[in-house]
């Protein structure tokens, strides 16, 4: 699923973040904030967030310099 | 849309319900304040189909999925956190209704408010520290040698000579950024070093050293700019790059003391 979402009309600019920005806000929003147990963030916890992350911007990144 | 879930935002205090008009959270659908014991949730309305457990391990591992709900997470906790104490809450807490929403708030009620006071008129600034790694090397000496000598230990002695200079510079880095961090945490509330990014993520060029995150007074930011700059200025080999202000999503955890 690609689901493309509109931001905030106040913040969004239309443009697709940087991979800079895209890195640094996933090291906030994956690595920090309030962590409270929704109903089903409980099921997360056994996921590692950080190799979820990895996992899917090496694979970007990767399909984006090979051009095969 | 089949079964809905809440996905929960931030937490804030004294956020005026309509700060949110005219704004979307995920998907479009409207934002809205589950209240509990004088503390908000800012949550919308998502379709369990794709943030349920299984949606959720699925989409997480897609970077397009991933970047916009990160975005406009982010784009909420920021509105948020530009008028009220806003704890960003982590990516995807989704609860099945109002009511656990509002048992939740009851149960983190005084941690909540112990992070909120922590961060109130504060933001989360972050500083990277890069070296540049080829700068510091002197090849010139290097390649002389190799009339003399047999290729293979010219060759040998060229490795060992180039893996000690990385380590060298690995070091200095580390020292340095070790500084830095020190002289920008001694100037602001509470600060923490994120582990440095992978140029293969970003692209940065250089050697990422420093991925520290600052918790900065409203009344501090211009200081804690001007330092930056005197760091800058003082260690002409690092490249400084200073981002913010981040809705505080380092410094707002709950801490259970």
């Amino acid at each position: 699923m690609t689901g493309s979402y509109p931001a905030l009309s106040q913040t969004s600019s239309g443009e697709p973040l940087q991979p800079v920005a895209l890195v640094d806000l996933l090291d906030r929003l994956l690595g920090a904030g309030v962590v409270i147990s929704g109903d089903l963030t409980i099921s997360l916890a056994g996921v590692d967030l950080v190799q979820v992350r990895l996992h899917a911007l090496i694979t970007s990144v990767r399909a984006e310099m090979v051009p095969e | 849309m089949s079964e809905t879930g809440l996905y929960c935002y931030a937490i804030t205090r004294g956020l005026d319900p309509a700060a949110l008009e005219g704004s979307a959270g995920i998907a479009g659908a409207p934002l809205r304040l589950v209240e509990h014991g004088g503390l908000e949730a800012v949550v919308s309305e998502v379709d369990l189909a794709e943030f349920g457990e299984e949606g959720l391990r699925r989409n997480l591992e897609d970077l397009g999925w991933l970047e916009s709900v990160a975005t406009t997470h982010d784009a909420v906790a920021r509105l948020a956190s530009e008028q009220v104490p806003t704890a960003p809450l982590r990516l995807a807490t989704v609860f099945l209704g109002a009511d656990s929403v509002r048992a939740r708030l009851g149960e983190w009620h005084d941690a909540a408010s112990r992070a909120l006071d922590r961060i109130e008129g504060r933001g989360e600034w972050s500083v990277k520290a890069y070296v540049d790694v080829d700068a510091q090397e002197t090849p010139a000496a290097e390649q002389e040698p190799a009339e003399e000598m047999g290729a293979g230990r010219a060759y040998l002695l060229k490795r060992r000579a180039a893996t000690q200079r990385r380590e060298a510079s690995a070091q200095a880095g580390a020292e340095l950024a070790e500084e830095i961090h020190a002289a920008l945490a001694g100037g602001t509330v509470l600060s923490r070093r994120l582990a440095p990014q992978d140029r293969r993520l970003t692209g940065h060029t250089g050697e990422m050293v420093l991925n520290g995150t600052y918790l900065v007074d409203a009344s501090g930011v211009a200081a804690f700019k001007d330092l930056v700059a005197r760091l800058a200025s003082e260690h002409p080999r690092v490249r400084l790059e200073v981002g913010g202000p981040w809705p505080p999503y380092t410094f707002a955890s709950l801490d259970p003391q």
